[in-house]
């Protein structure tokens, strides 16, 4: 269990501020795609001999570049292409668990994550993405935050844009394969989207944002480590109804500010 | 203001968004410091071809020579107006290009856009979201924000489209204030009658239909060869409305 | 084959081919409208319906009623915020939705099927279930014949369609609800997770091969059956899990179709776009 707190601690600094980055740039979905997409990555890991963090950056790699395909020039709309994408990968994962593999129960630790069952590799890996995370906020954050405002008019400005963003989506990458033992490949949304929106609703600025992300996913995360332990959860549903009920709780006491804006700006 | 090799020069400019669809065909002209030319014709005409091929984001054929890079002040309505970005940040965008990865923003940046925003008529309103002010106040911040920038050539995309009179006349004056810093203009605009009290003229229609002083340049003929039916004749014959379509 | 002897096979075959031409012909119209996340974010959000008909050993098809509804209003809710963005604030309620079916399902001490309810157990159902989920897909497949015309009007002229009688918004509302319904009669077979393959698969696939709405239809509806046809074939063949093997068909024709026709007409390019903004939700 003491694992388990240092773990989402650790994580919940690279899962808040990349969290602020994906809500700005509307990359809610996608995140979530990416982790579920890891799923067969992780039936076959075992089997294969793969270590389980690798085998999930494959497949949520794969994933990445099969929809950069698949998207090109409009061909399929992005949000049906994402959704087909991570059902066929569920899918496929299912067939490889059941049927293949034969995973077993070890199938829920995969899908919803574990509390007892972190490794020290696993806490390096927090670690080192958190480290990541900081360093990269420090450097890009005026880059993406130009680039997410006006993506035409951002190289006018001097921006590298497309380099720029490519860093955001390896950063987020190596965010989702960090948080899937602790989460789950269901719910790498509860750490990388929820605290994040909810600290979007109460902050108005990005420098207010990003410490307040950071700040929510680590309290939500340790609640929810605490209400699976109690409950005899796996971590990943038990920090999603935390989550949930921080953002409505959000969502309320601004709803006046938000009603007022809305008349302001009309 | 004349003498001197001109502020910007270009000859033959061809540019195209891949092989075999090109979008804006032999751009020959030149403009020097203090000049602002009004750039005609309509959507899809070349003029947004025109300055991305000016901001190095299309490739080119022929050649541009102007001095330092130029600034961009797009519409406001293509920018996120939920981003939580205030006045002020949205002008310190301005001093980014200068502004090594690693270093912050030097102060004197801040200083300057605070004095840029003030010179818009916004500098009580420097720390509002960017979101919550009006259309023509957005359209202002845009502009502090070229101001930072400090471009000796800065390319304006239909500034006033749908501002207010107020924002209107702040950045009209603003514009004046550049033109007499020696600075060049290039303004896409629908508003015909507006562009016969700037320097130049230059009517683009998918290639460089004219260019000139507004007064000889603006014929019924060059108008109805660059709008097509889209132009209006007016009693007189001798003025024109082009048909503004608002096509985002 | 053993498709065609066993009674069990044969019905859940005669399901599968309704359902996936009736979802097909559905999708279509979701994909016209624009409302893949819709379809995948109910489909996830129902989840604590059919863990608490689990639970309560009531049957699976009320469960999925009520958790498509409650599902449906809280999506229709989050969608209208403004401080988040509608695709943030739907992605934190089909988050929380779907957790708090999860824990419904594993906390008490006899926990629910889940597996069965994320990934289907097509071949567990009753005979019942398989005939209510095939009159609930028969119905959708007669309600978008019959509302053809107003669905033409509403999707492709919605400017002049009040002037036929069709009102856009009440049209968009219906297909949602038909949604709805097909959800409800797919998630038997499927399970909640894998319902959107037989949704939007067939379609995204008839989307690239036709080019009228009449022939995408048709092709959407075959393509779909056909998947059914194929997923259940496999799965008794090699043995595995007939709802992942008819999702995996769907999936596949539509990788087919994408290689096929890797989209021939380059639209407008305008300027290069920064990865972020291709792979993220577009505004």
């Amino acid at each position: 269990m003491q694992r388990a707190v240092v773990a989402i601690l650790l994580l919940a600094v690279a899962a808040g501020l990349l969290g602020a980055w994906i809500v700005l740039r509307r990359l809610a979905f996608f995140a979530h795609a990416v982790g579920t997409a890891t799923f067969p990555g992780l039936v076959v890991a075992g089997p294969w001999g793969l270590t389980p963090p690798l085998a999930a950056l494959g497949a949520g790699l794969g994933f990445a570049a099969l929809l950069a395909r698949l998207t090109r020039r409009g061909a399929t709309s992005s949000d049906a292409a994402t959704g087909l994408l991570l059902t066929g990968a569920l899918a496929l994962g299912a067939v490889l668990a059941s049927d293949v593999y034969r995973s077993g129960a070890g199938v829920d630790r995969l899908l919803f994550g574990t509390l007892l069952g972190l490794g020290d590799g696993d806490l390096w890996l927090a670690g080192a993405v958190a480290l990541a995370a900081v360093a990269a906020t420090a450097a890009l954050a005026r880059t993406w935050l130009a680039t997410g405002f006006d993506p035409a008019g951002a190289p006018a400005l001097g921006i590298h844009a497309q380099r720029g963003d490519w860093l955001l989506l390896a950063l987020l990458a190596a965010t989702v394969v960090a948080v899937l033992p602790a989460v789950g490949a269901l719910l790498v949304s509860t750490l990388l989207v929820v605290p994040a929106a909810t600290a979007r609703l109460v902050t108005g600025s990005l420098g207010a944002l990003l410490p307040t992300a950071v700040a929510l996913a680590a309290a939500e995360g340790f609640a929810g480590l605490l209400l699976a332990y109690h409950l005899d959860l796996p971590p990943g549903p038990a920090i999603a109804i935390v989550g949930g009920a921080g953002f409505a709780l959000a969502a309320l006491a601004s709803a006046p500010r938000q009603r007022r804006a809305a008349g302001v700006a009309a | 203001m004349t003498g001197g090799p001109p502020a910007l020069q270009v000859n033959g400019l061809s540019a195209s968004y891949g092989p075999g669809r090109p979008a804006l065909r032999g751009v020959t002209f030149s403009a020097a410091a203090g000049q602002a030319v009004a750039v005609l014709g309509p959507n899809g005409g070349g003029k947004t071809t025109l300055f991305r091929a000016l901001l190095g984001e299309l490739p080119v054929a022929g050649s541009v020579r102007y001095g330092g890079a130029p600034a961009y002040v797009p519409q406001t309505e293509r920018s996120r107006l939920d981003f939580p970005v205030s006045a002020l940040d949205v002008a310190l965008m301005g001093a980014y290009a200068r502004t090594p990865w690693y270093r912050r923003i030097a102060a004197s940046d801040r200083a300057l856009a605070r004095r840029a925003l003030l010179r818009v008529g916004l500098g009580e309103r420097a720390a509002e979201r960017f979101g919550a002010l009006s259309g023509g106040q957005r359209q202002r911040v845009l502009v502090a924000r070229a101001l930072v920038q400090d471009a000796r050539l800065l390319l304006l995309d239909e500034p006033f489209a749908g501002v207010d009179r107020a924002s209107e006349d702040a950045i009209m004056g603003i514009l004046d204030e550049l033109r007499a810093e020696g600075r060049v203009l290039l303004i896409a605009t629908h508003d015909i009658e507006q562009a016969r009290d700037w320097d130049r003229v230059l009517c683009l229609r998918g290639e460089q239909i004219a260019y000139g002083p507004p007064a000889p340049t603006l014929t019924t003929e060059v108008l109805e060869a660059t709008y097509g039916d889209e132009i209006v004749v007016l009693g007189d014959g001798e003025r024109a409305v082009a048909v503004q379509h608002h096509a985002h | 084959m053993e498709l065609l002897h066993s009674g069990l096979l044969q019905r859940a075959l005669l399901e599968l081919v309704i359902l996936g031409a009736a979802c097909g012909a559905l999708g279509v119209w979701l994909l016209h409208l624009r409302h893949a996340y819709a379809a995948e974010s109910l489909a996830h959000a129902m989840l604590p319906g059919l863990v608490l008909a689990s639970l309560a050993g009531a049957p699976l098809l009320l469960g999925a009623g009520g958790g498509v509804i409650a599902a449906a209003a809280l999506i229709a809710l989050a969608a209208r915020d403004t401080r988040v963005g509608s695709e943030v604030a739907v992605g934190v309620t089909v988050t929380t939705a779907f957790g708090l079916g999860a824990v419904l399902a594993l906390a008490p001490d006899v926990p629910a099927r889940l597996g069965e309810l994320l990934f289907g157990d097509l071949l567990g159902a009753s005979t019942q279930d398989l005939v209510a989920a095939g009159v609930l897909a028969a119905l959708v497949a007669g309600a978008l014949a019959l509302g053809h015309r107003s669905l033409c009007a509403a999707v492709f002229d919605p400017a002049a369609a009040p002037s036929l009688g069709v009102r856009p918004q009440r049209v968009e509302l219906a297909l949602l609800a038909l949604l709805a319904v097909a959800t409800v009669a797919a998630v038997q077979g499927l399970g909640n997770l894998l319902v959107f393959a037989l949704l939007v698969a067939p379609a995204a696939a008839a989307m690239r091969l036709g080019h009228s709405v009449r022939s995408q239809l048709v092709l959407a509806a075959a393509l779909g059956a056909g998947a059914g046809v194929l997923g259940l074939a496999v799965s008794a063949e090699v043995d595995i899990a007939a709802g992942a093997s008819v999702a995996l068909a769907a999936v596949t024709l539509y990788a087919l179709a994408a290689l096929a026709r890797p989209a021939a007409s380059p639209r407008a390019a305008g300027r290069r776009r920064s990865p972020v903004e291709a792979l993220g939700t577009p505004r």
